[in-house]
C-alpha cells in the first residue's frame, strides 16, 4: 500500500526533493553557479525519469482529493520535459544577478511542483492552493532580473493581474460550491448539467475558469503577457511560456469537460473569448520591434487556438488541444533557446538585432527559422499538424465559421513570423558584430529540436494515440 | 431563505468595491486592500452557503481558513515587491511606473 502510494506521487516527491536540495544550496553566503546549476540539471533530470517512470500509475490520494491517471502523468511528463529545457538553457544565466542565482533555481522548482499538484487536483480547494503555489513562485521569479527597472515594475502588474484573476476564480467557486454544495470535481461533474441552466452555475464556472484564461494568457486577461515576456529574464520568459501554458490547458479540459457540454451558453462566450484571443493576438504582434512582445502576442493567439479544441467539448477537441500543447511547448521553446542564445547578455532583443543571424550563427537561425515556420503552422512542422487537428474536431462539431476565422489568423500570423525570419536570413549583420560562440551541447539541442519538430509532424499518431487515451480518462 | 439573499448580497456589493478599488486606485497599497475585499467577498460567499444550504457544515469553513492563509502570503509577497519598486522610483504610484508600455 505505501509502495504503491509512492508509485502515485513519484513525480511531485521528486520536485520536492529538488526544492530541499536547492533550498540548502540557497544557504550558504557565497555559491558559485556552476555547482547550484549541475545540481539543477541533474535533479531536473531525475525528475523526468520519475516522471516517466510514474507514467502508468493510476490511483486516488488524499481522502479522493488528487487522482493520478493517464491524463495527469502525460501532462506531468510534458511538465518535467519542459522544465528540464528550460534548465538547460540557464547554463550562464546572466539576466538574473549571480547571488539570486540558487533562488532561481529554487522558485523553478517550486512553481513545477505546484503545476503537477494542480493537474491531479480533482477538488476545489485543492486546485486553488496548488495553483496559488506555482503563481506565487511566479510571480518573485519576474522581478529577479539584473539591471534597470523593468523588471520589478513587470513583477508588479504580472502580480495584481494575476490576483485579480485567482480572486474572480475564487469567487466562481464560491458560486459552484453554493451550487453543488460540494466542492469535489466528480460531485460537481454529477451534478452541474442539472445546474447549469441556473445563471448562478453557468456564471460561477466561467468566472472560475478565468483564473486559467490568466494564466494561458485568453483574452480579457492577457494584458501581463507583453509586459512580463519582456520585462522578465529570458529564461523565466520561456519557462512561461512553455511549461505554465501546458498547465492551463490540463485545467481547462478539466474544468469545461465538468459541463458535459450541455452549457450552450459557455460554449458561446468561449468562442468570442477565442475569436478575440486569435484577432487581438494576430494583429497587434505585427507592430512589434521587441522580439519578446511579439512572441507574447504571438502566445496570445495561440491560447485562441487551444480553445478552439477545448471548447467543441468533444474527446476529439480535447484530445487536438492536448497534441497542441505539446506542440507549442516544444516549438515555443525553440524559438526561446535561440532568444537566450542570441542575447548572451540577457538583455532584450529587438527584431532588428536578428540581422545577419544565419552568417553569425547558422544553427540558431536554422532553429529559429523551423520554429517560426511552426508557429505559423507551415507543413511539414509540428505547428501545422497541430493546427490541422484543432481545426478538424472544430469542423466535425460543425463550427465552419470558427474554422474560418482560425485560417485567417493563421494567415495573418504569417506575416510576422516571416518578418523575423526576414531580419534573420536576408538582412546582413551590423558592423562589428562577431560570430556567436555556440557550445556543443546548445548544437545537440537545436539538432533535438529540429528533428522533434520535424518528427512530431510528419509521425503524429503515436503522440495524437496517447493524447486520445488521456482524455479518456476525464469524462 | 431571504437571510442567505442578504449575505450574497453583501458579498457580491464588496467582490464589486473591491475590483471597482482595483481600477481606480493609483496607489499599489490602495490596490493591494482592494483585493483583499475581494477575497473575502468569496470567504463570506463560502460562509453564507456553509451555513444555510451545504449538509457538510465543515467544508466551507476549511476553505475559508485556507483563503485567510494564501491572502496572508499574497500580502508578503505584494508588500515585498511594492518595497522593491520603491526602492527604485521612491513611489507608490503605478502612475510613476511607466517604463513598460503595456
Amino acid at each position: 500500500m505505501m509502495a504503491e502510494q509512492l508509485y502515485m506521487f513519484l513525480p511531485e516527491s521528486c520536485y520536492l526533493l529538488m526544492a530541499a536540495a536547492l533550498f540548502a544550496l540557497s544557504l550558504p553566503r557565497r555559491q558559485s553557479h556552476r555547482r547550484i546549476y549541475a545540481w539543477a540539471l541533474a535533479l531536473s533530470l531525475l525528475g523526468v525519469a520519475g516522471a516517466a517512470a510514474a507514467l502508468a500509475a493510476r490511483g486516488e490520494m488524499f481522502f479522493t482529493a488528487y487522482r493520478v491517471d493517464l491524463f495527469s502523468q502525460v501532462f506531468k511528463l510534458l511538465l518535467a520535459v519542459a522544465t528540464f529545457l528550460v534548465i538547460t538553457i540557464c547554463g550562464d544565466l546572466a539576466g538574473v544577478e549571480e547571488r539570486y542565482h540558487p533562488e532561481f533555481f529554487l522558485f523553478l522548482t517550486t512553481c513545477t511542483l505546484g503545476m503537477m499538484l494542480l493537474i491531479s487536483a480533482v477538488e476545489l480547494m485543492t486546485i486553488y492552493l496548488s495553483l496559488e503555489l506555482s503563481s506565487f513562485s511566479l510571480y518573485l521569479l519576474v522581478p529577479l532580473r539584473r539591471g534597470d527597472n523593468i523588471d520589478v515594475e513587470a513583477g508588479v502588474k504580472y502580480l495584481f493581474i494575476g490576483v485579480t484573476a485567482s480572486c474572480v476564480m475564487l469567487f466562481g467557486m464560491s458560486y459552484i460550491f453554493g451550487a453543488v454544495h460540494s466542492t469535489y470535481l466528480s460531485e460537481i461533474m454529477d451534478k452541474l448539467p442539472l445546474w447549469i441552466h441556473q445563471p448562478a452555475a453557468a456564471v460561477g464556472l466561467l468566472l472560475t475558469l478565468s483564473g486559467f484564461f490568466f494564466k494561458l494568457a485568453v483574452f480579457p486577461f492577457h494584458f501581463w503577457a507583453p509586459d512580463v515576456y519582456q520585462g522578465a529574464a529570458n529564461q523565466v520568459t520561456a519557462y512561461i511560456a512553455t511549461a505554465s501554458k501546458a498547465a492551463a490547458v490540463a485545467l481547462l479540459i478539466r474544468l469545461t469537460s465538468l459541463t458535459a457540454g450541455t452549457s450552450l451558453y459557455l460554449i458561446d462566450v468561449l468562442m468570442v473569448l477565442c475569436v478575440a484571443s486569435m484577432f487581438l493576438g494576430n494583429l497587434v504582434a505585427m507592430v512589434q520591434s521587441d522580439l519578446k512582445r511579439m512572441l507574447a502576442y504571438s502566445s496570445v493567439a495561440h491560447a485562441g487556438y487551444v480553445m478552439m479544441g477545448v471548447l467543441t467539448m468533444t474527446r476529439l477537441g480535447y484530445a487536438a488541444s492536448v497534441f497542441y500543447a505539446m506542440a507549442y511547448l516544444v516549438m515555443n521553446f525553440a524559438a526561446f533557446m535561440v532568444v537566450v542564445k542570441v542575447a548572451g547578455e540577457g538583455q532584450d532583443l529587438k527584431i532588428a538585432d536578428l540581422a545577419g543571424l544565419h552568417r553569425r550563427a547558422p544553427l540558431m537561425a536554422l532553429t529559429l527559422m523551423m520554429a517560426l515556420f511552426s508557429l505559423a503552422g507551415i507543413p511539414p512542422t509540428v505547428g501545422f499538424t497541430g493546427k490541422f487537428m484543432v481545426f478538424t474536431a472544430a469542423m466535425e462539431d460543425g463550427r465552419f465559421w470558427l474554422v474560418l476565422v482560425g485560417m485567417i489568423n493563421a494567415t495573418i500570423s504569417l506575416y510576422y513570423y516571416l518578418m523575423v525570419i526576414k531580419a534573420a536570413y536576408l538582412a546582413e549583420p551590423a558592423d562589428g558584430q562577431e560570430p556567436l560562440a555556440i557550445s556543443a551541447s546548445t548544437r545537440a539541442l537545436s539538432y533535438a529540436l529540429i528533428a522533434g519538430m520535424v518528427y512530431l509532424g510528419v509521425f503524429p499518431q503515436h503522440f495524437l494515440g496517447l493524447a486520445e487515451n488521456a482524455v479518456k480518462n476525464i469524462f | 431563505m431571504n437571510s442567505l439573499n442578504t449575505y450574497l448580497f453583501m458579498a457580491l456589493l464588496l467582490f464589486c468595491i473591491g475590483l471597482l478599488g482595483l481600477l481606480k486606485r493609483r496607489s499599489l497599497i490602495g490596490m493591494l486592500i482592494s483585493v483583499e475585499l475581494m477575497l473575502n467577498a468569496a470567504g463570506l460567499n463560502f460562509m453564507a452557503f456553509n451555513r444555510f444550504l451545504a449538509p457538510d457544515p465543515a467544508v466551507g469553513q476549511v476553505m475559508v481558513l485556507f483563503i485567510m492563509g494564501i491572502a496572508a502570503a499574497e500580502a508578503a509577497i505584494a508588500l515585498s515587491l511594492i518595497l522593491a519598486l520603491f526602492r527604485k522610483i521612491r513611489s507608490v504610484n503605478v502612475e510613476q511606473a511607466r517604463q513598460l508600455k503595456g
